[in-house]
């Protein structure tokens, strides 16, 4: 990409002169916020949620990095319909560049910037546990409006941990049997991930094993319930805790009604068995020109931004920001 | 953070406390679909038995907030802040749902004005001291109310299906070219679609008033001839999971023209009342 323009999105180091503002007019948000797009299954278009919603954002005037967190089978450059960028994110963690704002290329579209994923060794999908704390301390602190993590597939615990330390975690979800018990798989295992976090941040282990002992419970309430009778304290801190973990939900390859109603639905038994709350962004309607522009290695928004599937990224987009309190000015 | 057995009846169809009779009417459509047996959206979310204590609970909404005089007694209990014992038991793990005080408004023996229907066994209702609601209110009941179910081992929408009518319009079906039955108008009753449930027995007829082979059907619906046989036969050891078994109804249902969402709902819980007898 010759031609495209120079990413303004790189903080130079504190000795430079400020940066140049870009001159959109833009509402400041509230604070740098982390998406992370996963959903357990592989194939149901996380990559093309990713980087479709970045080019919305980064349209819309905020400033984004794309970040190609599936260490096992990176592919968000091809989304993007650029060739494989000469550095990437092995070339952080393996410590050759040491800023990981160095890391980050730009794309075609002003104010997006990539975050290539690892391609070049096949230890890179296995990270140390310091390598993806220092990964993590990081990309959180980009100077970016958004973080868009494109996780892999599976539950593995580094797909996890970064869909937890997120803002926004982003499920994708398609119309089907398999995705939806992908998808259920993936967020209990990454609420009781969490669970187990905050529990050893507060350091509760104790009352928790003794209430999960033999590993009968059955749901989170039941959990909260029975560590209230032991440990009051613990239980009112975990239920708070809890509380915070809401992901978000996209529906991808929406053909009827139904399956745009199937967020709602898949909320709502979430709250009924859970007791814990998720939030619709909405659904992305099953659209030919979507498998049309990844043969043609265009993004979607680029090549047809006028086809229901690109309109879709639009409102989930405002849907977004809207969580942040913000509003989606058409930066266009 | 409630448990299933301590949410509110509005809770369960998620509509407003004040919500008129039409709009619970509505919602409780809308959930029984979302929800259900073979609905997409539970699963693998639920063990058996929660999904079928959310079904009993569903029914349970219905029935009570459909029933003006067991709605306001609910109201004011809901208002003096108990509304259900066990929300205050802690020690209570398991759901209990027949314990809930509820189900007491659910009168099964409440005057019904369809006399055969009154004559269906109704296996599982033992005539526990019920208020008996008075005849008014009873006849906005439909006619099928679904009996609290005692036992918790229940299948979900066993004792709905087991007190429907199997009362197969069987001339309708027959004559060559004749609508369907669901293609009559299909909202007069709602928990059964008009004529009764939706059987492999119906399937096959309405199929074959349509004039097609089992082949021809397995042609349109991409769906292969041994699901469909299967599906008429009702063999049930062979049938697919049920968020599948949903699907392929669906899309046979859809291509004889009938309501799709309606017969699937209806065959499957016919298909699970089945499975919970031979059990």
């Amino acid at each position: 990409m010759a031609d495209a323009p120079t990413l303004k999105l790189v903080t130079p180091s504190p000795a430079s002169p400020p940066r140049r503002r870009t001159p959109l007019p833009r509402k400041p948000t509230r604070a740098r916020r982390v998406v992370s797009v996963g959903g357990g299954k592989g194939g149901i278009g996380k990559s093309l949620v990713a980087a479709n919603l970045g080019i919305e954002l980064a349209r819309a005037g905020r400033r984004v990095v794309l970040v190609d967190a599936d260490l096992g089978g990176a592919n968000l450059h091809t989304c993007l319909g650029m060739e494989q960028p000469r550095k990437s994110l092995s070339d952080f963690v393996e410590k050759r560049i040491a800023r990981i704002e160095d890391v980050v290329v730009p794309t075609q579209v002003p104010n997006l910037g990539l975050i290539a994923g690892a391609l070049d060794h096949l230890d890179a999908a296995n990270p140390k546990y310091a390598q993806k704390m220092r990964l993590l301390r990081h990309l959180l602190a980009l100077d970016v409006d958004y973080a868009i993590l494109d996780l892999g597939a599976g539950t593995h615990l580094n797909v996890l941990d970064f869909f937890l330390v997120s803002d926004h975690g982003v499920l994708v979800l398609v119309p089907e049997p398999t995705a939806i018990e992908n998808v259920y798989r993936f967020v209990k295992a990454a609420f009781w991930r969490r669970v187990r976090n905050v529990v050893a941040v507060y350091g509760f282990e104790e009352p928790l094993r003794s209430v999960m002992g033999d590993g009968t419970f059955r749901s989170p309430i039941q959990v909260l319930r029975g560590l209230s009778e032991v440990h009051p304290e613990a239980a009112r801190t975990l239920e708070r805790e809890v509380q915070a973990f809401r992901p978000r939900l996209v529906v991808n390859q929406a053909r009827t009604p139904q399956d745009a109603e199937l967020g709602h639905a898949v909320v709502g038994a979430w709250k009924k068995y859970f007791g814990l709350g998720m939030d619709y962004l909405g659904h992305i309607e099953y659209d030919d020109s979507m498998w049309r522009t990844v043969r043609a290695r265009r993004p979607l928004l680029l090549e047809r931004p006028d086809s229901p599937a690109a309109q879709s990224f639009a409102r989930i987009a405002a849907r977004l920001v809207e969580l942040d309190g913000g509003e989606l000015e058409d930066g266009r | 953070m409630k448990p299933l057995s301590e949410q509110t009846l509005y809770e369960i169809l998620e509509v407003p406390d004040d919500a008129p009779a039409s709009e619970i009417e509505k919602a409780y459509q809308r959930v029984r679909a979302l929800y259900g047996p073979g609905a997409l959206a539970t699963y693998t979310l639920m063990a058996p038995d929660e999904m079928a204590l959310l079904g009993r609970r569903i029914e349970e909404a219905r029935s009570v907030l459909l029933d003006p005089g067991a709605r306001a007694g609910y109201d004011a209990r809901l208002g003096s802040g108990t509304p259900q014992p066990q929300a205050g038991r802690t020690d209570d793990s398991t759901p209990s749902v027949q314990a809930t005080p509820v189900t007491a408004f659910v009168a099964p023996e409440a005057p019904q004005p369809a006399a055969p229907q009154a004559l269906l066994a109704r296996p599982a209702a033992t005539p526990v001291p019920l208020r008996s609601r008075p005849a008014a209110n009873g006849a906005a009941l439909p006619p099928p109310a679904p009996a609290p179910t005692p036992l918790p081992a229940t299948p979900p929408f066993a004792a709905v299906a087991a007190t429907a009518v199997p009362a197969p319009p069987a001339a309708a079906a027959e004559r060559p070219g004749a609508e369907v039955p669901a293609a009559r108008p299909p909202d007069r009753q709602v928990f059964v679609p008009e004529g009764g449930r939706w059987t492999g027995e119906m399937l096959r007829r309405a199929r074959e008033g349509r004039g097609l082979t089992v082949a021809q059907l397995a042609e349109r619906t991409k769906i292969t001839r041994h699901h469909i046989e299967n599906v008429e036969a009702e063999r049930l050891a062979q049938l697919p999971a049920p968020v599948y078994l949903r699907g392929i109804v669906m899309s046979v249902a859809r291509e004889l023209r009938l309501d799709g969402q309606k017969v699937a709902r209806s065959y499957l819980e016919h298909v699970a009342a089945a499975l919970g007898q031979s059990r």
